[in-house]
């Protein structure tokens, strides 16, 4: 079987018993970046003085607060894979009707704030919300509560599958589907050809996705806070409230040392994961009457996810607040400045995370992997505690740049680099060094076996980490409200100072646009994979 | 009318006229016409009895259909520079009123960053002497004493403090507020009338009529600055006790107010508490059919009068720009321009409140509470999550 790659003795998998320096330097130099601002971190957290901390963390609330963030980090996680997985499959490998829209209209819910998404829902599904009212002549006297755990989890899966998605969909495009052709010829039936053959091959690609939803699960503030559902992030949100910037802090720590936690976990049981991919065809399977039914899961989940806020911005747009006020007139520079901040994030993040992801795929030991793990704790924490820390940074040590786009950027790439690390390296991990040595032994550099054999292997995982990275990054608001210039007005800080005075209505035009620029961004994106999405 | 406000009347000012006045007519950025939202009274449209009075310095509102008294931008010095403002205050309810300044002066920028001003008072201690702040703008006294606990401000000058009634600023004079806001209880209509909501708000755990029916904000700050209140007056004990009391009646919690006062609205609770200008707020969305209405406690925590203010910050690199910049925001338009567009209480008494809302002089707020004081959150935020509230 070709999944089963033979180690070396020493553990080595390539040819080189020790990574090329060059790329090694690089890949130091990410993580450095990634860490400098997170040490300001455990500089002003340690501040706060044992006693207090010690009171902080005995607190009886806090085995609650610990329980209910990892409940919610496990159940939306687990929800994430239920859905994602199944639809990289079914916009890969089956002949779903309308494939290329299906797949742009599925990763869009990942720009949409989630903090927009639980408003919506709130407002359509809560008592006395939209639904309520809608099915209360049929009869209808009470439906199911959306407030607490069942709400934050249905929020947070709808808002964060995408990842699973995207990052599965990229290994399901660069898989060898001739080892399924074989499975099939070996008379397995789709089910068990899907398990033995495909399951295995996609698995890496799944946790890296899995792991970017349940990572955001942790560190996002708007969706319990409006579930009211009492986790990690709203206790640091009433510190930042009170003005215990410090306590904050220290508390958003517990975040970093649970991330630790999970990162180690998922280290652990992901085990022999290298995968690799030879020739590809594009069969697809068939799925007759099913395609149909099919077509209605994507339908569904992207309904929901999208068309609930949309219909509820839009059904707020009539409600007398159209001319408010000149503050929230629409700008079309506001897309222009989305799109800008958000495919540089995308490109410095690809290009940064290049050498991490490539190091830790191909060479075994201690810095690589470590590396790797490094590049997802500005992941961790909370958007508004990275901002803080790149606010010192900027306003301290690089006054030149504070308050300018390009540190913007950099928080993004901070933020979003493990989107871009995790699908690359998903996609280094299923190409068969026996490839690029090949090249070698054809008279290629190392350098162009790399550019001629291996980057065109993993595009489909290029890509799609740059597609992450672009669509969180449209959508990122607490680092964002730090470190922009003054006037730099996007469509997320747009739809925010509606949405936080209250003028809903005005926050759904540029919701849209965001939609639909998103959306074409997608379309762009998947392009340049360099094959059809048929 | 003398015009004593209508000043430079180039193109940008003209345009912004047309906007402000149609953004009157349609009823949400001012309820001052009763038959679009009805939340106007008398006070609201221009009152004979205004416009026969011949103060000094009165004139027509910039921004809808009234006349106002006070101190007009056009008597008070030229603002020109680079001003650097950390605004607390949303965009969409005071960026008008910013650019209008910033227009009507050729030679003076203002760049704006705004956010939360909790997060702009963390911004502000990181950044720590290298802020390029000059004015901080905020939607309430405590993260303005916050500032001042941190020493970033500066004193304002006196004549600039005068403005306003003494406790409505910092006895320090190290800020001042721009524009009032009442604590309230809104209720639902179908479900109470005004006499059922008492009023005395330590009496509300008692309140049968309030089970499973009340909501409230506690993550907000202005939920906490009234417990802080309700710690200083009522003192600890009695506090937790009122805490406690209130759960038991099954008091549900909301993300911020404006989501209490919509959910009073919607009927999914019969009361709450939340700032004033929220149900206005409401009733200027959904018009006057909305069964929501507001009630007021009386002299105590219940009934605590908090401001929304400005101060000059301690990196301010011109501090009479920054200050004279503050002078703007107790002018007679901007603070006819806060009772117009965000439904607050102005603060200077030349300019009366708009909406169904009772005088600054009817409100009970309790004497013995200095604003100050109420950035004292630490024991607030320690008995919140004792409590379990939090």
């Amino acid at each position: 079987m070709a999944t089963e790659h033979q180690r070396t003795a020493d553990g080595d998998t390539d040819d080189d018993a020790s990574p090329p320096l060059g790329v090694s330097i690089a890949a130091a130099a990410v993580a450095a970046g990634v860490l400098l601002p997170v040490l300001w971190l455990f500089r002003t957290g340690l501040s706060v003085g044992l006693t207090e901390s010690l009171a902080l963390l005995t607190r009886p609330t806090t085995l609650q607060v610990f329980v209910n963030s990892a409940v919610l980090v496990v159940l939306s996680t687990a929800a994430c894979v239920l859905i994602g997985v199944p639809l990289a499959y079914l916009t890969v490998r089956t002949d779903i009707p309308f494939r290329r829209f299906w797949t742009v209209m599925v990763s869009l819910p990942l720009v949409i704030p989630s903090y927009v998404g639980a408003f919506a829902f709130v407002s359509a599904f809560g008592p006395q919300g939209g639904f309520q009212r809608l099915l209360a002549p049929l009869g209808v006297a009470k439906i199911p509560e959306i407030y607490g755990l069942q709400g934050s989890v249905l929020i947070l899966t709808l808002y964060t599958y995408p990842y699973v998605y995207i990052t599965a969909r990229a290994s399901l495009k660069s898989m060898d589907t001739t080892l399924i052709d074989a499975a099939r010829t070996l008379e397995h039936d789709r089910w068990e050809t899907f398990r033995r053959v495909t399951l295995p091959q996609i698995r890496p690609a799944v946790a890296a996705g899995a792991l970017l939803s349940g990572l955001y699960v942790l560190a996002d503030f708007g969706t319990p806070s409006i579930m009211r559902y009492d986790v990690f992030t709203r206790v640091i949100f009433v510190e930042f409230g009170s003005f215990g910037r410090d306590t904050a802090i220290l508390l958003s720590l517990q975040l970093v040392a649970v991330t630790v936690f999970i990162l180690w976990l998922e280290a652990r049981v992901r085990g022999e994961e290298r995968t690799t991919a030879g020739g590809r065809s594009r069969a697809t399977v068939s799925l007759g009457r099913w395609r149909y039914l099919a077509m209605g899961f994507a339908a569904l989940i992207a309904g929901l996810a999208l068309v609930v806020p949309v219909a509820i911005l839009l059904s707020w747009v009539g409600t007398g607040s159209a001319s408010v006020n000149q503050s929230l007139a629409f700008q079309w520079s506001y897309v222009s400045n989305s799109v800008l901040v958000a495919a540089a994030a995308a490109a410095v993040a690809v290009v940064a995370g290049l050498p991490v992801a490539y190091l830790s795929a191909r060479y075994d030991g201690i810095l690589p992997a470590t590396f790797e793990r490094i590049s997802y704790v500005g992941y961790a924490v909370p958007g508004v505690v990275l901002g803080l820390a790149l606010v010192y940074f900027g306003s301290q040590y690089a006054t030149p740049i504070y308050q300018t786009l390009y540190l913007l950027v950099f928080a993004y790439v901070i933020r979003f680099l493990p989107q871009s690390v995790g699908s690359l390296r998903a996609s280094f991990l299923s190409v068969d060094p026996s490839l690029p040595e090949a090249a070698r032994t054809l008279g290629q550099t190392s350098a162009g076996a790399f550019r001629h054999v291996t980057l065109p292997l993993v595009a489909p995982g290029l890509f799609g980490g740059a597609a992450l990275v672009f669509l969180t990054t449209m959508k990122e608001l607490p680092a964002t409200l730090l470190l922009r210039p003054s006037g730099f007005t996007t469509l997320v800080t747009h739809i925010w100072t509606a949405y936080e005075s209250g003028y809903f209505g005005q926050a759904a035009i540029p919701a849209l646009v965001l939609l639909f620029v998103s959306g074409l961004s997608m379309l762009v994106i998947l392009r340049q994979e360099g094959y059809d999405v048929k | 009318m003398d015009g004593a406000s209508g000043t430079s009347g180039g193109p940008s000012r003209r345009r912004f006229l047309e906007a402000a006045a149609a953004a009157g007519i349609i009823g949400v950025a001012g309820c001052n016409t009763p038959g679009s939202d009805g939340t106007a009274t008398e006070t609201s449209t221009a009152t004979p009895a205004a416009e026969s009075s011949e103060q000094i310095g009165s004139g027509r509102s910039p921004f809808g259909d009234r006349t106002v008294s006070g101190v007009s931008m056009s008597e008070m010095p030229d603002l020109s520079g680079e001003l650097t403002l950390y605004s607390g205050r949303g965009e969409a309810l005071v960026g008008e009123l910013i650019s209008y300044i910033e227009d009507l002066y050729p030679d003076l920028t203002v760049r704006p960053l705004y956010n939360n001003a909790a997060e702009l008072v963390s911004q502000l201690e990181t950044e720590g002497q290298n802020s390029p702040g000059d004015v901080f703008y905020s939607v309430n006294a405590g993260a303005l004493g916050a500032l001042e606990n941190r020493g970033r401000t500066q004193s304002l000058p006196q004549d600039v403090l005068e403005f306003v009634p003494q406790n409505f600023r910092a006895d320090s004079g190290a800020w001042i507020g721009t524009s009032g806001r009442a604590r309230s209880v809104p209720y639902n209509t179908d479900v109470l009338s005004a006499s059922d909501v008492p009023t005395d708000i330590m009496s509300f755990p008692d309140e049968s009529a309030f089970e499973d029916g009340f909501g409230w904000a506690p993550t907000y700050s202005s939920f906490q600055a009234f417990i802080t209140a309700m710690r200083l007056l009522e003192g600890e004990s009695a506090t937790r006790e009122w805490l406690t009391g209130m759960q038991e009646l099954g008091a549900s919690q909301y993300g911020d107010e404006f989501q209490v006062a919509r959910a009073v609205a919607d009927g999914e609770i019969s009361a709450g508490l939340t700032n004033h200008y929220y149900i206005q707020r409401v009733l200027a969305r959904r018009g006057l059919s909305a069964p929501v209405r507001t009630a007021f406690t009386q002299n105590d925590a219940g009934a605590i009068f908090n401001v929304a203010g400005a101060c000059v910050l301690d990196t301010a690199a011109d501090t009479t720009l920054a200050a004279n910049f503050v002078r703007h925001l107790l002018s007679a338009e901007a603070q006819d321009y806060f009772a117009r567009t965000t439904f607050e209480y102005p603060l200077v008494p030349a300019v009366e409140p708009i909406g169904r809302l009772p005088t600054i002089d009817e409100l009970n707020p309790p004497e013995e509470i200095d604003l100050s004081q109420l950035s004292d959150l630490e024991a607030t935020i320690d008995l919140l999550r004792e409590t379990g509230v939090l």
